[in-house]
């Protein structure tokens, strides 16, 4: 470790003490409570985003009737409904509802404090479930949250390089949560252009309607730009200086290479954002036109700003959820990860690839088709990686000693969910079939596949790193039972919209029976939606588990999963400084089932009794 | 799956129908033998602990072959990408019919060059939301809008461009087969977006002749600068015995720009829209 | 060393099930067995200094959006009033000069700091704030007179391009005078020595990088 983290190891151990709350749980500068902080704020967040998820649901299987619950909403996003405006009471719906059994007791729940959905509000919706969930949930979450956590103690560091500035990221964190939040409630409602804000529409807000509630989008995101950049810079600096000894580059683990390659596109691809967000800025309320044709602007420059960083953003998104699941699938099958280099050399080329394939979401945006041609070969090289990836996963699990625990299942349905997600963008990245599938609901089941399949590997994550984080062990029953049901209603909900992609249903239209070559298939989204509820429901069991395990959950051993990695050496829940000495490294981190040692695992830090030491030499 | 892709009457749809189905078939060969390798997998290699788990970091010969293959499946799906995209986009066959769709919130505004086959004359037929074309005929299509971005999707034809405020852009479909269409706008473009549609009519070569002399009886076509004006009125008058909803300039009368707005959302969004122009 | 699949290459999977030692598996290290390699050693570049390049990357992606932008219209318009029309180039050619002054006068600071000679190097920090506060001067009275002949930033293309990557800069050059302020303050306090430079040091770098990027932007915007 370099002279500079112990110093800051032994400062924060020695203060210690003398913390009072507000110090120790609010403005902490300890790199765990900084990620706990993360972890509850986007736990609240994934809330939100899925109320609003529900509303859409709604919307989309019986369009136009009353959503029950809502009548809270104030007009004019939400108008008072009357008797006859429930799911039975339409006229002409019946036909697309009676076939199922759930419809009926649908029908009865739309009186229950229902209200209409006015079609501008269920474009902020839409609008604000994809911000929240990309921005506000699975950052903050896996690199917020997970980076914070795990970053220090899995390489045998005392704290995060900058404690300081980590907390400040958190801090810059809050008010952009507090202000998305909080854009519903001004005049006009929240931003309505889609995540991708996509000028001229958003640029000027008489096109939209939608007037304070964007600039606060915008300027929330302003914000959240900073406090990435100050994580990035504390990730990057902390996993460049401050290794144990003997923790090398190749003997990190695998979450902490995807930590690390995803801090990096984090600090390289969020400026653009900024920089782009600036100029929307200006155009909504300085006067100028960047985004305007009428004053010499290009529409078009906003989708390759938006993109160029767009892209990266969604390996940001996904590449840590890779990386867990790289260490619980070894730690499960009990056996070394299949090609640890090409495993961390796929992430770094993903990383690279990802900066030249943003043009393949503008196929038909006008773009020059030439170009088009170019982003195609380019995206069909960026599947390479992904496949080498997901075959090695396979590798992986062949000859293990398989344990299926909660963490195990979870990170198992990520990979199942990854497959079909890269397999349906190689749809979309041919040009010619993305002419008829972009904007469609293919494309929302392609990304749900991966962005939302990343839950599964933040479910992962959790229920692994749950004993470490705070000390109890979550429920294995209930655990198993929530990833069964997460599960098979995920696929469920999901896997239909490729069904509906491929009859052309559009994205992003609130009612799907105002177009008479949709009414065939309308039945599946009134499947889709009863499952998409089920799948809200399964998770009040992950609560459930969440809570209890906090609060009387059984005391975690110090290694639980009997894991090789070094915060696994740390006692449950680390104390300020982790570690009680600094941990040497010896090996790398997947050494399950060594045949040097009689039980399966083999820590990184486990010093071998000269006997073996002298075999080897 | 195959049975929910929607009727291809264009002529490069069966090349887009038949990638897709190759795509379909090897994602489905590769989503097979990844599931079943991982339910084979998951099943022999359970928990057993009088066993211990094969210690290996990997093989390399093995990764370069799941390196290699999945390049090489990669590379010729992106060839064969090429050669389809480019018959239809870059082949663009000569045709004499010709049409202006320009995307407005949130109608199609539809523009015919009338006989003398020029745009911005005074026999040009201007209305929302009716495309009239010919059967079998490949038409040349200039796409704009006047405010924000649309996009042209019509499912039947494998046709789908974006259309740019500040620029036109050109492009070409043919339909082979007659009857109606629904002509949904697929990008987000504000609150009237969902129900925003138009619909396209592919003509038989009688019904385009009928349609067409409606507009522009042969008589007057042939006459001069003074009676264009006149022709054209009459062609107005015409037009609304036939279609009274559509026809009258959607600019020179709001009440009409309302009324079409109203039907093309169906009453859905009315509301919303005439709250936004109060 | 050979680490990673290197030892797959070498064995194949069948042979590695065993459950004994092979030899030619322990003597791989990094893996079974093997001594721990020495330990790392001091950082080649300390986490200030580190953090410092991060931040200067990630500006630097920032400006390449903007300037990405500017070129589009810049290039893209077919009429594009030369710099030399609007903009007081003369003026801005001596500003330029301050700034890459202040440059080496910072230099020159760090040179003294770094010599452990307090008197100059405070000296030397003074005549860097002052030079940044004259370039941040002239701009913002540039600024008003261009603003009272017309030239807004709604004007047009022109106007909203200028003041976005100028006005950009511009804020960076406050946020580093303001902190060369402060570190000025300390200084002068004896907060600094030859061994405990790294406060100045890093924020030296900003400085540099701040003059880098005008050099980028002056001949961009100003001299075509
Ligand atoms: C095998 C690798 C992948 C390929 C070939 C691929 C391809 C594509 C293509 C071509 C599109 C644009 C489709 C269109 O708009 O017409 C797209 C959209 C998208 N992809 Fe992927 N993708 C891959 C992996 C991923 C991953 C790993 C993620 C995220 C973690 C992801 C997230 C998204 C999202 C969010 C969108 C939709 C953006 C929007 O329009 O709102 N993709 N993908
Ligand atoms: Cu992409
Ligand atoms: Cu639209």
């Amino acid at each position: 470790m370099s002279e500079a983290g112990a110093a800051a190891a032994h400062d924060a151990h020695a203060e210690h003490h003398e913390l009072g709350f507000i110090r120790t749980y609010i403005f902490s500068t300890d790199h765990k409570m900084i990620g706990r902080q993360f972890m509850f704020a986007s736990i609240l967040m994934l809330i939100v985003g899925g109320l609003l998820a529900m509303m859409m649901r709604w919307e989309l299987a019986w369009p136009e009737t009353a959503v029950p619950f809502t009548s809270w909403i104030s007009e004019p996003f939400m108008y008072p409904a009357d008797e006859d405006s429930t799911v039975g009471a339409v006229e002409g719906l019946s036909e697309f509802v009676d076939p199922f059994p759930g419809a009926n007791f649908a029908k009865s729940l739309g009186s229950v404090g229902g209200a209409h959905m006015d079609p501008a509000f269920y474009n902020s919706v839409f609008t604000m479930h994809a911000t929240i969930m990309i921005f506000f949930v699975v950052m903050p979450f896996m690199v917020g949250g997970f980076g914070n956590f795990l970053i220090p103690l899995m390489i045998g560091a005392g704290d995060m390089a900058f404690p300081i500035l980590n907390m400040l990221s958190f801090w810059t964190a809050v008010p952009a949560t507090i202000m998305i939040v909080y854009s519903f409630f001004v005049e006009g409602g929240a931003a309505a252009g889609g995540w991708t804000m996509y000028a001229t529409l958003s640029a000027d807000p008489t096109l939209s309607g939608v007037d304070t509630g964007a600039d606060l989008w915008v300027i929330s995101l302003l914000i959240l730009g900073v406090s990435s950049l100050m994580g990035a810079i504390n990730y990057i600096t902390t996993v460049v200086n401050m290794r144990a000894p003997g923790m090398t580059w190749f003997r990190m683990p695998l979450v902490i290479w995807s930590l690390f390659v995803t801090a990096i596109l984090l600090l390289l691809a969020l400026p653009v954002l900024t920089a782009a967000l600036g100029m929307l800025l200006f155009d909504r309320t300085m006067g100028t036109s960047f985004f305007m044709p009428g004053g010499g602007g290009e529409p078009i420059l906003w989708q390759h700003l938006f993109w160029f960083f767009g892209h990266p953003e969604v390996y940001i998104l996904v590449l840590p959820a890779m990386g867990v699941t790289s260490d619980i699938l070894s730690t499960f099958s009990r056996k070394p990860i299949f090609g640890y280099k090409a495993m961390a050399f796929s992430m770094i080329a993903l990383a690279f690839l990802s900066w030249i394939v943003w043009g393949h979401h503008m196929f038909v945006s006008g773009m020059n088709p030439v170009l088009g041609t170019a982003f195609m070969l380019t995206t069909m090289v960026i599947a390479v990686p992904s496949a080498i990836k997901t075959f090695n996963w396979l590798g992986t699990l062949w000859g293990g000693n398989i344990r299926f625990t909660s963490p195990m299942l979870f990170a198992l349905g990520f990979v199942s969910n990854f497959v079909i997600g890269g397999l349906s963008g190689i749809y979309m990245a041919s040009t010619p079939v993305d002419i008829f599938i972009h904007d469609t609901y293919f494309i929302v089941a392609h990304f749900h596949y991966v962005v939302a399949g990343i839950i599964f590997g933040m479910f992962a994550a959790l229920y692994y790193w749950f004993p470490k984080i705070f000390g109890r062990m979550m429920n294995e029953t209930l655990g198993k039972v929530h990833f069964a049901l997460t599960y098979i209603f995920f696929n469920c909900a999901f896997f239909p919209m490729h069904f509906l992609g491929v009859a052309g249903h559009m994205r992003r239209i609130y009612n799907p029976l105002q177009y008479e070559f949709l009414h065939d298939i309308q039945w599946w989204n009134v499947f889709i939606t009863m499952s998409a509820f089920c799948l809200g429901l399964s998770q009040l069991i992950f609560f459930v588990n969440f809570i209890w395990s906090l609060i009387a959950g059984k005391k975690a051993d110090k290694n639980p999963w009997e894991a090789n990695t070094l915060e696994w050496t740390a006692p449950s829940p680390p104390g300020h400084g982790n570690f009680e000495t600094t941990p040497t490294v010896y090996r790398g981190p997947y050494e399950y089932s060594s045949p040097l040692v009689k039980e399966d695992w083999l820590p990184q830090d486990r010093k071998l009794g000269p006997e073996v030491v002298t075999a080897s030499q | 799956m195959m049975q929910w892709l929607p009727e291809d009457v264009s002529p490069y749809g069966g090349s887009i129908d038949a990638l897709f189905y190759f795509i379909y078939y090897i994602t489905a060969a590769a989503f097979i033998l990844v599931t079943a390798l991982m339910i084979i997998f998951l099943y022999q290699y359970r928990r057993d602990d009088s066993r211990r788990a094969v210690y290996t970091h990997g093989h390399t010969g093995l990764e370069l072959v799941w390196t290699i293959i999945p390049a090489l499946v990669f590379i010729g799906l992106g060839l064969a990408s090429k050669s389809i995209w480019e018959e239809v986009k870059l082949n663009v066959p000569e045709t004499d019919v010709e049409i202006r769709v320009t995307g407005k919130q949130f109608n199609w505004e539809v523009l015919y060059p009338g006989p003398d086959k020029e745009f911005e004359t005074d026999d040009d037929y201007q209305v929302d939301n009716d495309i009239h074309v010919p059967v079998g005929k490949p038409v040349r299509v200039f796409l704009g809008s006047k405010d924000v971005i649309h996009s042209l999707f019509m499912p039947n034809l494998r046709f789908k461009q974006d259309m740019l405020p500040g620029r036109q852009i050109e492009a070409w479909f043919q339909a082979n087969k007659a009857g109606t269409y629904e002509v949904p706008c697929a990008e987000l473009c504000g609150f009237g977006h969902s129900g925003m549609k138009g619909t396209l009519y592919v003509d038989t070569p009688e019904d385009y002749a009928a349609w067409y002399d409606k507009r522009w009886p042969p008589a007057e076509t042939n006459g001069g600068d003074a009676s264009a004006a006149e022709t054209t009125e009459e062609v107005l008058a015409g037009g609304a015995v036939m279609d009274a909803e559509t026809m009258p300039e959607p600019e020179a009368e709001p009440a009409a720009t309302e009324e079409e707005a109203e039907s093309a959302m169906e009453g859905a969004a009315d509301s919303a829209a005439q709250e936004a122009t109060e | 060393m050979p680490r990673g699949s290197a030892l797959a290459a070498g064995l194949p999977a069948s042979q590695l099930s065993t459950h004994e030692t092979p030899e030619a598996l322990v003597a791989v290290p990094g893996y079974g067995g093997g001594p721990p390699p020495p330990s790392i050693p001091q950082p080649p570049v300390s986490n200030a200094r580190m953090g410092m390049l991060m931040l200067i990357g990630a500006e630097t992606m920032f400006f390449a959006g903007l300037i990405g932008a500017y070129v589009v219209f810049r290039f893209g318009s077919p009429v594009w009033p030369s710099g030399h029309l609007y903009l007081p180039v003369g003026i801005t050619w001596v500003n330029t000069g301050f700034l890459l002054f202040s440059c080496y006068t910072m230099w020159k600071a760090m040179r003294c700091i770094k010599a452990d000679q307090q008197q100059p190097f405070v000296r030397w920090l003074a005549i860097t704030v002052l030079l940044g506060s004259i370039f941040l001067g002239v701009q913002g009275f540039e600024w008003v007179q261009l603003v009272h002949d017309g030239l807004t930033i709604s004007a047009g293309m022109y106007g909203a391009t200028f003041y976005t990557l100028i006005g950009c800069h511009g804020l960076h050059v406050l946020a580093a005078v303001l902190w060369l302020g402060i570190v000025l303050l300390q200084a002068r306090r004896g907060k600094f020595s030859q061994q405990r430079a790294i406060g100045v040091e890093i924020c030296s770098m900003y400085w540099y990088y701040v003059g880098a990027v005008w050099v980028v932007l002056f001949p961009l915007v100003y001299l075509n």
